[in-house]
């Protein structure tokens, strides 16, 4: 079994030379960041990107529906706040291994937790806004002979979306710092090299992943910033 | 409708236009990370086993080695016809053989001693590679996988320290690390509970005076730079272990096994992918000396080549590209 | 369902290894907090005081909670290698924001009338400070620590990937603890986490002048959530 062909060997090529700096583990080597960007950083950054966003828009439209439902009954809410808590608590180290069993170790697997992270957010910013709708708008509305759901969708809503955006932004940069977990399933975004870079010691990766993260959520941050101000222009821009 | 409604109309519309997109692309995601470097497999050669077979999913555990042998075969295969999917970085033994166990991968390279101990949990030392071949196989067989020739090359567990806390305490070999009073053993996490891990180093050595420290599998030769830990686990062939900072200490009892590579395959897919498929991954194999791997090794975890490149070079340089 | 009651049991049977991961993971969140106490505070308070630098002291906390916090503990791996100084430097650079924001406000809203009125008195500025705008500020300021605390006991779970030790070295060990272990490892966490809130908000209650408690808790920044377990 473990007979081997008698031949002179393999023929070990010689492999290229990684530069000093590479070499030494130095700080940060600009140089190979720059070479291997397009390889190794760029593409975690688009599925990094597509996580966040897939997750951002799925939790949306469940916590949205889910808010609409509570808002009507009320009786709904807490329940609802409760489970939704309780998938939050979940530490993601453990909310992504947890799902392989289940869903595989596939996107969706990750997916399925990222969605569950954004639902207690996004509820309950959803259902906060809507609540603090001044009643004098309401009844406005109502002397006009707005029906509930004119009313709902004409008045508490446009007035509910600047804490709904609100929601939605702190759900996004939340979501972004959590992707960088999924990689621990295999699933891509930028904590793929953050993992890799505990495996081989490479300092430069691991500046350069967390950079490159870092940077990823607060151009979000601040992209969401604007477009909460662009949406709600009538209300004076408080609480940044 | 007022402009408010509009704007709230028009978000809504955003966010389920993205919702809808990202629904579509979640079906092709397959592997995070799987393709490398987009190399043309497209040859003329006529010798093209693979054409025409199902296409076969590959796994590899979480470390530089496996990331090497993973591309090997993959881009081996590839060549030949096959069509392979790599799922890299799925974690340890344990994860991974329960990925093969449900069908997730259908095949991985795995380390024959690894197999019998840990795998197959038995708390045994085989007397020699021959003999932990056989078990392997036997076990495997008996739960519906099958597995190649192993390779020339092996990739024990073993513990290392600095050398100057070697040349300092008078340690060579595991057995003399008796001699601490207490001692502090960094591993990654799996090597706690495992025979050929803490558990064997206490009941074969009577090391009761280790203390165990995880680490994440990786950082062992920073923590043993900075003194974090007094030993580290570390694998044979590991790239760092040539600069001649640190000393590996021997494992006279052979607690760590014999540890040659073979593919590990579900047996029914490996059927339907043909004689071909286990030919290809052998006639890789045999090249793999431990002068091969340790270079291989040493280009990915030192020199930072992608493993994909590395991979490429070797095949290209021993004609199997 | 199954794995659930295993983690119990799992719970029931490795109390030492429990405890033991515990006291790791709070000597390193209580280290975080502490230093980020140190930090922040006594610079939200004086700027507070001076009612300067506005723009930054609100801004800083959007941009801390921002970070995501496996990459600021990555750029720690580079910089600083491994173990409990690197976490613990992380922990601090994403709690500290929070605290000095709140410290700030909570001191710069300070009714002015009390201020006037203590200086009408005589008191010297360092008195005013000490004297009136510290004890009415530290309501507001004790609800940015309880916040920021219990974001680090959560985030040190992510310890256990850099050498810090912690409840996450259960986490991070399927292959040793099994799924039992993992969400073994979950419930310790959450209730260490649901724990320290409890405590601050004790704390927080305490440190409140009698006079403030009809008011009720003040209200943070932001639309309130209550980041339990996750960075």
């Amino acid at each position: 079994m473990t007979a081997l062909l008698a031949q002179q060997g393999p023929v070990i090529p010689e492999f290229e030379r990684g530069s000093d700096c590479v070499r030494e583990n130095g700080q940060f080597c600009f140089d190979w960041f720059v070479d291997n960007f397009g390889d190794v950083f760029a593409p975690r950054l688009v599925e990094h990107i597509e996580l966040t966003a897939i997750a951002v828009a799925i939790g949306f439209a469940i916590s949205f529906a889910a808010a609409l439902t509570a808002y009507a009954y009320g009786k709904l809410e807490t329940p609802f706040a409760i489970f939704m808590a309780f998938l939050y608590t979940i530490p993601s180290l453990a909310f992504f291994q947890l799902m392989v069993p289940i869903t595989g170790l596939t996107v969706t697997s990750a997916e399925i937790a990222l969605v569950s992270y954004t639902l207690l957010i996004l509820f309950r910013n959803i259902i906060t806004g809507l609540r603090e709708v001044p009643e004098d708008a309401r009844e406005a509305a109502r002397a006009m002979g707005l029906t509930q759901w004119q009313l709902l969708w004409r008045v508490e809503l446009p007035l509910a979306l600047p804490a709904i955006m609100a929601g939605i932004r702190i759900a996004t940069v939340t979501i972004i710092s959590l992707a960088t977990v999924a990689a621990y399933i295999g699933v891509g975004g930028l904590g793929q090299p953050i993992f890799n870079a505990i495996q081989s010691g490479f300092k430069t990766q691991f500046v350069a992943a967390g950079l490159l993260a870092v940077l990823l959520a607060l151009v979000v941050d601040g992209l969401l910033v604007l477009v909460q101000r662009g949406l709600a222009p009538w209300m004076r821009a408080t609480r940044a | 409708m007022n402009r408010a409604t509009l704007r709230l109309l028009l978000l809504l519309a955003l966010v389920a236009s993205l919702a809808l997109a990202a629904c579509g692309d979640d079906d092709d995601d397959d592997g995070g990370g799987g393709s490398s470097g987009g190399q043309e497999t497209e040859q003329a050669s006529s010798d093209m086993p693979g054409e025409g077979k199902p296409p076969v999913t590959l796994g590899t555990k979480d470390f530089t080695e496996e990331f090497v042998l993973g591309e090997l075969y993959k881009q081996a295969l590839e060549a030949k016809g096959y069509t392979v999917n790599l799922k890299k970085n799925i974690g340890a033994t344990e994860i991974i053989d329960k990925a093969l166990t449900s069908g997730e991968i259908d095949g991985y390279p795995e380390y024959l001693g690894v197999s019998v101990a840990v795998v197959a949990r038995k708390d045994i030392v085989p007397k020699s590679d021959e003999e932990t071949y056989e078990l392997a196989q036997t076990f495997y067989e008996d739960r519906g996988q099958m597995i190649s020739e192993q390779t020339p090359f092996f990739d024990v567990d073993a513990i290392a320290t600095t050398k100057e806390f070697a040349d300092q305490n008078g340690l060579e070999t595991v057995a003399d690390l008796k001699k601490l009073d207490s001692f502090t053993v960094g591993a990654r996490p799996e090597f706690r509970n495992r025979f050929q891990g803490l558990k064997g180093m206490r009941s074969e050595y009577g090391l009761t005076n280790a203390q165990f420290k995880q680490l994440a599998l990786g950082i062992q030769y920073q923590a043993l730079d900075n003194g974090d830990v007094d030993s580290a686990n570390v694998f044979s062939t590991d790239a760092q272990l040539a600069s001649g900072k640190y000393t590996v200490l021997e494992d006279p009892k052979g607690v760590f096994g014999y540890q040659h590579v073979a593919m590990v395959m579900d047996q029914k897919k490996n059927d339907a992918l043909g004689p071909e498929f286990f030919a290809t991954i052998d006639e890789v194999s045999k090249l793999l000396t431990n002068d091969a791997m340790i270079s291989m090794n040493k280009a990915v975890a030192l020199d930072k080549q992608p493993e994909a490149e590395v991979a490429k070079k070797f095949l290209e340089a021993n004609n199997l590209l | 369902m199954q794995t659930f009651t295993d983690a119990i049991q799992f719970l029931g049977d490795n109390l030492q290894l429990i405890w033991d991961k515990t006291v790791e993971h709070l000597l390193l969140s209580g280290a975080a907090i502490g230093v980020a106490i140190l930090i922040a505070i006594p610079v939200g308070v004086w700027l507070g005081h001076l009612h300067r630098g506005s723009f930054l002291a609100i801004n800083v906390s959007n941009v801390g909670r921002a970070l995501p916090s496996l990459a600021v503990i990555s750029i720690g791996l580079g910089v600083l290698g491994v173990g409990f100084l690197n976490v613990m430097v992380a922990l601090v650079i994403l709690a500290a924001p929070v605290m000095l924001t709140n410290a700030y406000v909570a001191v710069e809203q300070v009714d002015k009338d009390a201020v006037q009125a203590a200086r009408a008195m005589g008191m010297q500025p360092r008195q005013v400070l000490l004297n009136v705008e510290l004890p009415l500020a530290l309501p507001l300021m004790f609800a940015g620590i309880r916040t920021a605390a219990v974001y680090v006991v959560a985030t040190a779970t992510l310890a256990a990937l850099a050498g810090g030790g912690g409840l996450g070295d259960i986490i991070v060990n399927q292959p040793t603890y099994g799924p039992e272990g993992v969400v073994a490892g979950s419930i310790a966490i959450a209730v260490l986490a649901f724990a320290t809130e409890g405590a601050f908000a004790l704390l927080q209650r305490a440190v409140t002048p009698r006079g403030l408690r009809k008011r009720g808790e003040q209200v943070l920044l932001e639309p309130t959530i209550t980041p339990v377990t996750n960075p």
